[in-house]
């Protein structure tokens, strides 16, 4: 009876058996994707942590940069953590205000062409390769002024941070409820007291949120600052001068045969991974907070 | 509220750019040239990585000179210096190849190119187990670097070097993927010994390399590429040879025998340079006994017409006191000091630098 | 108040007339001297004043296409995987961890890249790749055999168009994963259903149903990522090897268009070889551009919008029971 059975398998048994098998490989798929995507992170994080929590020391911050015959642990990043500060600072300043200016226009006044232009614009700078803004802002600011300097290198990366903010904002604008603008002019607030008053603040954290993705921009940028700030072994505290950044030595010192400068890189990297990390958790933060208070 | 804000971020906008704009110009030097002393005000000097080590040293230990006066120098190539000294964004270029007709022409004013140290291009290699230098000439290293010659064993090599046990890894040539004077006085040198590397690659400070040779920006990425690599060979500055432990190879000169680079043989390559500074200069295949072949001045580029008095104050008396005191660090860093003779022609090019029609003269202490 | 925002966008669109006039008016003598030659020329030669940008669109291509062969598939699993009815534990966590990914600076991805996976390939999947790959007639020029030094590690260049392809993979896994998730989530739950209701496993379901429905949108996705990938600068500079071959082989050191901007541009005191930058500039923006809008009109009808936003960090797993009970 069972040997019947068994020869005498029905064709929905026999199909459901492979389909079963490549089910559970499609599965196994999917787990190994998710594997793939996680291990490089995880890669990243141990060896930037390890190397770089080696190279952190007092002097990591408070030094400038060693001479590659100096000792390791003599020397840091003082001027570059002073000069990317600088940098980034001037233009979050630049910007900000005009990132959320234009995405402003794009929400509450765009209508028609102009605004599908300036949105085309928008997301074609958004595409622009680092290393473009660099050249332009070389070939025009850096030439006319005779000057490798601090606020060429914000200019440089202002054009990269402001369709990220216009982005992030006009998407959260949008999800203002249209109520809320069409109670305020019921009650006869004129057109810009809403936008600036009821609009722009009932966005204000999903706005920080873009402002905190901007700033990750910003601090992350290396090839657009490598043509239009130069580097300073010197501490520099002025815009119109070269000034040394934390991505720019990471790069340099990447390819240095000595070891002292390989370390400075790591710790640098962490530096660097660990302010990234606190605006991206932050931003988070902020978004999830949101979430919960507007529904 | 909101206004405030906005007003308040407005304002610290425009503050930004008026401090970038005052920023720019501010100086804190007393008293003028001549005997007087000078506290200095801060430079910037961009180009030549093959330099880069002693103008380093030098604005490390000219700071201690004149306080003010931090000198900083970035290493991004020869070809960016002369970039940035035409673009006048910055105070000097630094160059090992003179400069040529077209970058001449782009000057916006009269420029002056002052030699500073001698350096030697060593042909560097990973080979562990060789005890001695290697022995090579101008056109088996033209055949290495074009890709003709391509295991250690090879029979070219073999001959130069009898009795030498070498190994037969293939050949990993690596060449400067940006512009570069080391590569103009490489591939000018490559080009004097072989006709079929001169009309094949030619000599600037970029060219086209064999498919398949590895690139690296900077004499530190070729340095960083030849301590990893077994079996590579690359052209870079001499101190960077000693500094990473690399072997550079013995040269044959004009008169058959075969030069290390060492501070002495190339010190003797400088003996035949000559003054004025043309497209052509070069210190290569000197005739002088014991002369390294693959010797190079390198150049400062400054403009005769200074225009802002407290810096060309402070280049004058840098690059003076790189001309006398600062030549004594040449040789600790594995650099070669100018010959006395050029010294002076050098100083006398230096004297040429001028503020408003009136020469700047060294400070006291310079 | 409309006025000084109609201004801010004017300004941006002065902007991108300027980057466009700067490239245009920098790389004008050189189409005008070579034309489509340029493009179809392999030979960079400054001493003779020959610039041809083969070499470096290659290599921008073939690493871009490495990339986009590695992350794809894994995009396309993590897009349908972030869409299951799998516990939001799972899939927000997950979420996150890929947007941390799209927050590393680049050149950390190239710092990792130069010291641990650059060997760590050279010396272990190089030669596997060959031994797998090498005897294929055609494939196998792609992958050669490596040489090796006295001790039997593999001589490797310090980089080359198979580490930089890794690399670049891993940077736009992100962005292809987000844009696929927002195309997968649009397959209407009917089409699902009815699959289930006639009994096809997930592998099923997902196969007949989910996919066919999304193929345009995924493909949409990976043209954004390609985009992406063409314009990377600093991470594939650092691991790109720096050589000058248009050969046809992975494990060879090359150079890409925009690792070629960055090394030279700053250097470059012949007029021509500046020109030819900016040109070589040109040629990517256009490329970079063309792809965008491409994935625009691949993607515009399935996803919401083209970027992970704010609403995305808000949102972990849309659809999800989590966001459903916290609602």
């Amino acid at each position: 009876m069972a040997t019947a059975t068994a020869n005498r398998q029905p064709l929905a048994t026999a199909l459901t058996r492979s389909r079963r098998a490549k089910d559970r490989a499609f599965s196994l798929f999917l787990m190994l994707c998710a594997a793939l995507a996680l291990a490089p992170l995880a890669v990243i994080a141990v060896f930037v942590l390890v190397r770089g929590a080696a190279a952190l020391d007092l002097n990591f911050f408070t030094k400038l940069p060693p001479g590659s015959l100096d000792p390791p642990h003599t020397g840091g990043i003082s001027n570059a953590i002073v000069g990317t500060g600088m940098i980034v600072g001037l233009a979050v300043l630049i910007s900000v205000p005009l990132g959320i200016a234009t995405a402003v226009y794009l929400s509450e006044y765009g209508r028609g062409r102009t605004a599908t232009v300036i949105r085309f614009t928008a997301n074609t700078l958004l595409s622009t390769p680092s290393i473009i803004a660099g050249l332009v802002v070389a070939a025009t600011v850096v030439t006319w002024t005779h000057s490798f300097s601090a606020y060429a290198a914000s200019l440089a990366i202002s054009i990269l941070m402001w369709p990220v903010v216009t982005r992030a904002t006009e998407e959260v604008l949008r999800l203002v409820p249209q109520e809320l603008r069409e109670g305020a002019l019921a009650l006869g607030v004129p057109r810009w007291k809403v936008v600036l008053k009821i609009v722009i603040p009932t966005a204000g954290s999903g706005i920080l949120t873009g402002v905190m993705l901007a700033v990750s921009r910003g601090l992350g940028e290396t090839a657009a600052i490598l043509l239009t700030a130069l580097g300073n072994n010197y501490m520099n505290t002025s815009y119109g001068r070269p000034t040394a950044w934390i991505t720019g030595y990471i790069y340099f010192w990447a390819r240095q045969p000595q070891a002292v400068l390989q370390q400075l890189a790591w710790g640098a990297g962490l530096t660097l991974m660990m302010a990234v990390l606190l605006l991206s958790i932050s931003a988070r933060v902020v978004s999830v907070r949101r979430q919960r208070r507007l529904t | 509220m909101r206004t405030r804000k906005l007003a308040v971020v407005a304002g610290i906008v425009s503050l930004a750019v008026i401090a970038a704009a005052c920023s720019s110009k501010s100086s804190t030097s007393t008293g003028g040239g001549g005997a007087t002393t000078n506290t200095g005000v801060p430079l910037t000097g961009a180009g030549s990585t093959f330099a880069a080590p002693i103008y380093t040293q030098w604005g490390k230990d000219f700071n201690a000179v004149e306080s003010g006066a931090q000198v900083n120098y970035q290493a991004i190539g020869s070809g960016g210096g002369i970039d940035a000294i035409t673009k006048q964004a910055a105070d000097f270029g630094a160059s090992d190849a003179p400069l040529q007709a077209d970058a001449l022409a782009a000057m916006p004013a009269d420029a002056v190119q002052i030699p500073t140290v001698l350096g030697g291009i060593a042909i560097a290699y990973n080979l562990p187990g060789l005890t001695a230098p290697l022995n090579l000439d101008g056109p088996t290293a033209a055949g290495v670097f074009q890709g003709t010659i391509t295991t250690w064993n090879d029979p070219a090599i073999a001959t130069l070097n009898p009795g030498v046990s070498l190994p037969s890894t293939t050949i990993r040539p690596v060449h400067r993927s940006d512009d570069s004077g080391s590569t103009f006085v490489f591939t000018n040198y490559l080009s004097s010994q072989s006709a079929t590397f001169k009309k094949t690659i030619g000599a600037d400070s970029t060219v086209q390399w064999p498919s398949g040779a590895a690139g690296k920006d900077g004499s530190d990425g070729v340095a960083g590429y030849l301590v990893q690599t077994e079996g590579a060979v690359g052209y870079i500055s001499y101190d960077y040879a000693v500094a990473n432990n690399l072997g550079s190879a013995a040269v044959k000169a004009s008169d058959g025998s075969f030069v290390a680079p060492s501070v002495a043989s190339i010190s003797a390559a400088g003996a035949g340079l000559k003054f004025p500074i043309g497209p052509d200069t070069n210190v290569l295949n000197s005739s002088v006994a014991g002369a390294y072949p693959i010797a190079t001045t390198t150049y400062v580029i400054v403009y005769k017409a200074q225009a802002d008095q407290a810096k060309g104050q402070t280049l004058v008396d840098f690059l003076h006191w790189g001309l006398t005191k600062g030549q004594d660090t040449a040789a600790s860093l594995n650099y070669a000091p100018l010959p006395g003779g050029i010294a002076s022609q050098a100083l006398a090019a230096l004297a040429t630098l001028t503020y408003n029609g009136q020469p700047i003269t060294p400070s006291a202490g310079a | 108040m409309i006025g000084l925002t109609l201004a801010s966008g004017i300004v941006l669109i002065g902007v991108l007339g300027l980057v466009l006039a700067v490239l245009a008016s920098g790389g004008a003598p050189t189409f005008a001297k070579f034309g489509l030659r340029f493009l179809t020329s392999s030979r960079w030669d400054p001493p003779h004043q020959e610039f041809g940008a083969l070499p470096f669109v290659f290599g921008t291509l073939l690493t871009s296409f490495v990339a986009l062969v590695l992350s794809v598939p894994v995009a396309l699993g993590l897009a349908i995987l972030l869409n299951e009815p799998i516990s939001g534990k799972i899939t927000g966590p997950l979420a996150t961890f890929i947007d941390v990914l799209a927050a590393i600076p680049s050149v950390v991805f190239g710092l990792v890249g130069l010291f641990v996976l650059a060997p760590w390939l050279e010396q272990h999947v190089e030669p596997l790749l060959h031994t797998i790959f090498g005897w294929v007639p055609g494939l196998g020029m792609l992958f050669p055999a490596l040489s090796r030094g006295v001790n039997g590690r593999v001589i490797g260049a310090g980089g080359d168009y198979f580490v930089a392809g890794v690399v670049l993979s891993i940077m736009i896994l992100p962005i292809v994963t987000a844009i696929s998730r927002e195309v997968v989530a649009t397959v209407p739950r009917d089409l699902r259903e009815a699959a289930k209701a006639l009994g096809a496993t997930r592998y099923e379901t997902i196969r007949m149903a989910v996919l066919p429905y999304s193929a345009q949108g995924i493909a949409g996705a990976a043209f954004l990522g390609l985009g992406r990938a063409l314009g990377e600068t600093i991470a594939v500079s650092m691991v790109i090897g720096g050589g000058a071959s248009v050969g046809a082989s992975l494990f060879a050191p090359g150079q890409s268009i925009a690792s070629a901007i960055a090394s030279q541009f700053n250097g470059a005191t012949n007029a021509l070889q500046r020109s030819s930058l900016l040109a070589l500039g040109v040629v990517l923006v256009a490329m970079s551009f063309g792809l965008a809008a491409v994935s625009k009109a691949l993607v515009g009808r399935g996803a919401r919008r083209l970027e992970p936003t704010p609403a995305d960090l808000a949102d972990p797993d849309p659809g999800s029971p989590v966001t459903a009970e916290a609602a």
